[in-house]
């Protein structure tokens, strides 16, 4: 009941918009080329689905596998910068421009350089994936209580005693807040990269459905793309509520 | 046991502590008064290793004739903030300094169990900071501080953000407790009534820069501490720290 209650407003404002949009279709009579209506899609999805299921899973393997990989870089990474105000200095600058690169420049590049393989396009999640999630740790280390550093140094602890005890703890709401933004960008990352070129994905699913003027089934790709990312969130989310239990509570320093 | 001496602090230009001195004997609770903004914070913060960056100190501290160079396993820290982690158990907690000093967390835990009735904790063992009352929490602290093996305590301001009722309550307590397991307390309060109410001997800090101008003992066996028999210290004591205030 309460589960329905917190769902509810989201479920009808949904089924108002694609009845809308059914509707509008239906009376309008715009070609299905130009705007097909949500019950097309989901024809296309059932007619296409191993297909799209085919692709889908490329698509999952590469955002998984990039993502994990951008997990660990970011957290080997801050884990550096906090440790060492040089690198620090020195890194941040250029992490920070490395974002300025737009991502539809990039994918074309990665694939010349790196060509059709998992390569590039795991690159391309890492690259996308990974200061949002790194800039979050860096957030997160710095809410560590100067009265939580200072018990513990004045018990003999060194710096790496505290930030284990202390400092990375302290941090964990902050990651999960950056894994839960990385997460939605791995999916559409990983999109892009199939699109500038790749033998399996959807990003190529889409390419292919747009060139034969089938609208329809490059938004059956795009509900797959967002069914991906919800289905990655929902992981986190859970990851989240069995392993942090006791970080949820509240401190009163 | 513990003896500081010529201890200047500075930050930047300005001297916060100017040539202070003090000293701290097994089994006697002394407690540093003064008003805020004084540096008697900075003082135990320096002899626990944990000065402010900003600040610059110099001085001499020799522990039973040792120099004495702070964080030091001789001296366990306290400090007013509360400091236990919100993630850890009670028990987790409370062996804290055990497992920072190299004790293997078994055998921490188990010598921390063992404390949990004299710490009136008994059955909290699993319980987090956030479902204990701050009495309770406060106590945890105190474990956590004197399951350390430190002859030297050093408290800031430990019962400030208790309610009044608890804190009468918790100072008898810690009295108590300290009467069985002695160590030489150093407390920093701004209260003068819980300096005379539970110290063996007040010293008073005064301000710009901070140094101490009095030291006074208080004779009065705790038993018969009324408020007919402190109320000549406390008046004297008051005298004091309203004229530092003006």
């Amino acid at each position: 009941m309460d589960v329905l209650r917190h769902i509810l407003p989201a479920v009808v404002l949904a089924a108002a918009f694609l009845g809308g949009w059914e509707s509008y279709v239906a009376v309008t009579g715009v070609s299905p080329l130009l705007l097909p209506a949500p019950s097309d899609i989901v024809t296309g999805l059932r007619v296409e689905r191993a297909e799209i299921a085919r692709h889908a899973a490329a698509t999952l393997g590469v955002a998984g596998l990039g993502f994990t990989l951008s997990v660990l870089f970011a957290v080997a990474v801050s884990v550096a910068l906090h440790f060492s105000c040089w690198l620090r200095r020195g890194l941040m600058p250029l992490l920070v421009a490395s974002q300025t690169v737009p991502i539809v420049a990039l994918a074309p590049l990665m694939v010349l350089w790196f060509g059709f393989g998992l390569l590039p396009k795991v690159l391309l999640v890492i690259l996308v994936t990974f200061f949002p999630m790194t800039v979050s740790l860096m957030a997160g280390y710095a809410t560590l209580p100067r009265a939580f550093r200072d018990q513990l140094v004045s018990m003999g602890a060194g710096r790496w005693q505290v930030f284990r005890r202390a400092t990375l703890p302290s941090a964990r709401g902050h990651f999960f807040a950056g894994l839960r933004i990385s997460a939605t960008y791995a999916i559409v990352a990983t999109i892009f990269a199939e699109y500038a070129g790749a033998r399996r994905g959807l990003g190529i699913y889409i390419l292919s459905a747009k060139n034969n003027f089938r609208a329809d089934l490059v938004l059956s790709a795009v509900v797959v793309s967002a069914l991906l990312t919800l289905g990655l969130l929902a992981l986190i989310q859970l990851a989240d509520r069995l392993t942090g239990r006791r970080y949820q509570r509240t401190a009163h320093a | 046991m513990l003896e500081v001496t010529g201890l200047t602090i500075r930050a930047g230009a300005a001297t916060l502590v100017e040539d202070l001195s003090l000293d701290l004997a097994t089994g006697r609770l002394t407690c540093l008064i003064g008003p805020s903004g004084c540096g008697k914070s900075s003082v135990i913060k320096w002899l626990s290793g944990v000065l402010a960056p900003e600040l610059q100190a110099t001085g001499n501290a020799r522990l039973d004739g040792a120099p004495l160079s702070p964080p030091h396993p001789g001296i366990a820290y306290q400090p007013q903030a509360d400091t236990l982690f919100p993630w850890l158990t009670i028990l987790e907690n409370a062996a804290l300094g055990l497992e920072v000093r190299g004790a293997p967390r078994a055998a921490a835990r188990d010598r921390v169990r063992g404390l949990f009735p004299a710490f009136g904790l008994q059955g909290h063992e699993a319980s987090f900071p956030d479902q204990l009352s701050g009495g309770m929490r406060q106590r945890a602290a105190f474990l956590r501080t004197m399951v350390q093996p430190a002859r030297v305590l050093l408290l800031d301001e430990p019962f400030s953000a208790l309610d009044a009722v608890t804190r009468l309550s918790m100072q008898e307590w810690l009295t108590a407790r300290l009467a069985e397991d002695p160590r030489a307390v150093l407390l920093v309060t701004h209260d003068l009534f819980e300096a005379t109410r539970i110290a063996d001997r007040v010293l008073v800090m005064a301000r710009g820069p901070g140094r101490i101008v009095a030291d006074i003992p208080v004779t009065t066996p705790r038993a018969e501490r009324t408020e007919a028999s402190l109320a000549e210290t406390r008046s004297m004591l008051r005298t004091m720290l309203l004229e530092d205030t003006e």
